[in-house]
């Protein structure tokens, strides 16, 4: 994961170094590295919190962390088209505020009595709209996509509010208790949902020729070029597609609720941490959408054993910012070292 | 601040106007949203809401996105600069609450922030991390000490009758008529400007946002020079921490992550001044200003307080739209 902020003009700076050929010894000392205290965390808290590795516990873990997990995964997608550098690359700053209003838009329209299935597709249409502004944004007009997203990210936590009046506004319909629901074994629905959006986007983003596209497009934008690939189209393509999980964690959100509340916003960082953190659970530490599911859950398994362990939950973000540093910290020490 | 009138725009060349945009559009719109808030409330021309405008707005906004221009100056971006604020402010009050004298107190403040641009300069310069994630990083840890020194994130208050007459001086008090805070944003913008036009360290800071690699290959020590401007950034914002506090006379946890965005959007308003689109004093001062206009104005008018922020974000997005396609198109 390098991600050098540089502000040279062409935005493809000569210094930047080539990422390492795969399977380097290093990255796979930190994969493991990484796995190995993944594991690790679990069997603590497995040990000292003894309800936490019951089916029941990892299924609510799965659920609480399908929200989060459906947005990491959406900007993971953006993080690669996007290429590593998080000013002049691929970020999308508007994706917990798109989340915020899209979930507003499915409860307006559930309250002026609109079925389910047209608030659905309201509701991922505006997600894809908000994608669609940034892509325009960024591939088009050429602002740099941490600039342009934060705007559009003002304006749509504007919108919301506009659309809410700052309040909790509370929906119910067949659709909702389903998504609510647990299944016999109590596993919540909505980890069913996370499981599948991963194996979806995983199933493109990693096993299609489409997906290795976007993985040039962001890594090696000059290649890419030369090799004939619609480099606009893809990067906005990537953005349509972040604004569209967007959309579905908006839903997600309202059956998780019961609702639409206020202050997604507060939900961007962890969303960040989660997709950058991601990357440490690939081999060649760039960012993939397995790695993220597993940086999700990660964190959802240190919130859960953290709440199970009664250790006060304002801990939690000092820990992942601790992560963050730690693992970001090992990745530029163990390149500089084998460079 | 003298707005200078832009080139006349009826010229009949679409080239030239938009040449005139990439340069001006910053002042264009400047102009355009005071000509605006002008004609439609009646009490935004009156010098009683300009010094509001001033005061209120401005001071914090500028002396908070003057850090994150040395941030960004030196390629990188501080998202911890509200980290800073808060633990300067922090440190303020404890030390005042426990009778400690107002220049103790406020010395403490400024080392606290210090310190916390210390740590960003340790993760950056020594490590190697990027700016973003290190400083992601202490934002997050930040968030969290914050809560724990606050029983989860309890204001501190002064007692009304507790406040020293130099604490209250340094948010309410006057200079020649000239009020404090406000003094001291423009002793901060201008030490700003000095550093970057005039001092060595101001050229090498902006020579490692432009070009790293050649600054590395000509034997200058890049990383010092960035360590050093980290802490920097954290003591500038202590500053606006310290003039928060004393104006409210309460901590509040977390509050400086609120001029962070803010900040961000000031400084990179202000690069579209210069005709590179390079961090610039100058024009993190005039994004500062429209920022502050812009939600001063917004208030003025009968608009629904959400619809501002709607109105704030899309002139954001529009200014910087404008910028970049035109700097694209100037081939920049």
């Amino acid at each position: 994961m390098s991600a050098e902020v540089e502000f040279a003009p062409s935005g493809f700076s000569a210094v930047e170094p080539p990422p390492r050929p795969v399977g380097n010894f290093a990255a796979a000392a930190l994969r493991f590295g990484s796995l190995i205290a993944f594991a690790a965390i679990l069997i603590i808290f497995s040990l000292t919190a003894p309800y936490f590795l019951s089916i029941g516990n990892i299924g609510n873990v799965l659920g609480q962390s399908a929200i989060s997990g459906v947005l990491a995964i959406g900007l993971t997608i953006v993080l690669i088209a996007g290429g590593s550098n998080v000013v002049t690359g691929g970020i999308d700053l508007s994706l917990a505020a798109n989340m915020g209003l899209s979930a507003a838009v499915y409860v307006s329209l559930t309250q002026l009595g609109y079925s389910d299935a047209t608030a659905i597709a309201a509701t991922i249409l505006t997600g894809a709209l908000i994608g669609t502004v940034n892509a325009i944004a960024v591939v088009y007009a050429g602002i740099v996509p941490l600039l342009a997203t934060l705007a559009v990210m003002n304006v749509v936590a504007g919108l919301e509010l506009v659309l809410t009046g700052n309040t909790v506004l509370p929906a119910s319909t067949p659709f909702l208790s389903a998504l609510s629901a647990s299944d016999p074994f109590g596993i919540p629905v909505l980890a069913y949902v996370l499981l599948g959006f991963t194996a979806i986007t995983t199933a493109i983003v990693q096993y299609t020729p489409l997906g290795l596209r976007l993985y040039a497009v962001g890594e090696f934008p000059d290649a890419a070029r030369a090799a004939g690939l619609p480099l606009r189209r893809l990067l906005a393509g990537a953005f349509v597609a972040s604004g569209v999980s967007g959309g579905i964690a908006g839903i997600l959100s309202v059956s998780y609720l019961s609702g639409s509340t206020t202050g997604a916003g507060e939900m961007l960082l962890p969303v960040v941490v989660t997709a950058l953190l991601g990357s440490v659970f690939s081999r060649r530490l760039v960012p993939t959408v397995t790695g993220t599911l597993l940086s999700a859950l990660l964190v959802g398994f240190l919130v859960n054993g953290f709440q199970l362990l009664n250790i006060s939950s304002t801990l939690v973000s000092g820990v992942q910012g601790v992560l963050i540093l730690i693992v970001v910290s090992a990745t530029t020490l163990l390149r500089r070292q084998e460079a | 601040m003298s707005l200078q009138t832009p080139p006349p725009a009826s010229i009949g060349l679409p080239r030239l106007i938009a040449g005139g945009l990439v340069r001006y559009g910053l002042i264009l719109a400047l102009v355009a949203v005071f000509a605006a808030f002008s004609v439609v409330t009646p009490t935004f021309l009156t010098p009683a809401n300009l010094q509001s405008i001033l005061v209120n707005n401005f001071t914090l906004l500028a002396i908070v996105s003057v850090a994150m221009t040395f941030a960004v100056a030196s390629g990188g971006i501080d998202l911890s600069v509200g980290t800073a604020m808060d633990f300067a402010s922090f440190a303020f009050v404890s030390l005042v609450l426990a009778g400690q004298p107002v220049a103790v107190a406020a010395l403490a403040g400024l080392a606290a922030g210090a310190f916390v641009g210390a740590f960003n300069a340790l993760l950056i310069s020594a490590i190697g991390v990027s700016p973003f994630l290190a400083t992601l990083g202490t934002l997050f840890i930040g968030r969290s000490v914050q809560q724990l020194l606050t029983n989860g994130g309890n204001p501190v208050y002064l007692p009304p009758n507790g406040v020293p007459e130099a604490f209250r001086f340094l948010g309410h008090g006057t200079i020649a008529g000239f009020p404090v805070p406000l003094a001291a944003a423009i002793v901060v913008i201008a030490a700003a400007a000095v550093v970057f036009a005039r001092t060595r360290f101001g050229r090498v800071i902006l020579s490692i946002g432009i070009q790293p690699g050649v600054v590395r290959y000509s034997g200058i020590a890049a990383p010092a020079h960035v360590a050093v401007t980290f802490i920097l950034v954290g003591l500038i914002a202590a500053i606006a921490g310290l003039i928060l506090t004393a104006t409210v006379t309460t901590y509040i946890p977390s509050s400086g992550n609120a001029f962070l965005l803010n900040a961000i959007g000031a400084t990179f308003i202000g690069t579209t001044l210069s005709p590179l689109g390079r961090p610039n004093v100058g024009g993190t001062v005039l994004g500062a200003l429209l920022l502050s206009i812009v939600a001063n104005g917004l208030l003025l008018t009968d608009l629904n307080f959400y619809w501002q922020q709607v109105g704030t974000g899309t002139l954001i997005f529009a200014v910087l739209a404008l910028s970049f396609i035109n700097r694209k198109a100037a081939g920049a």
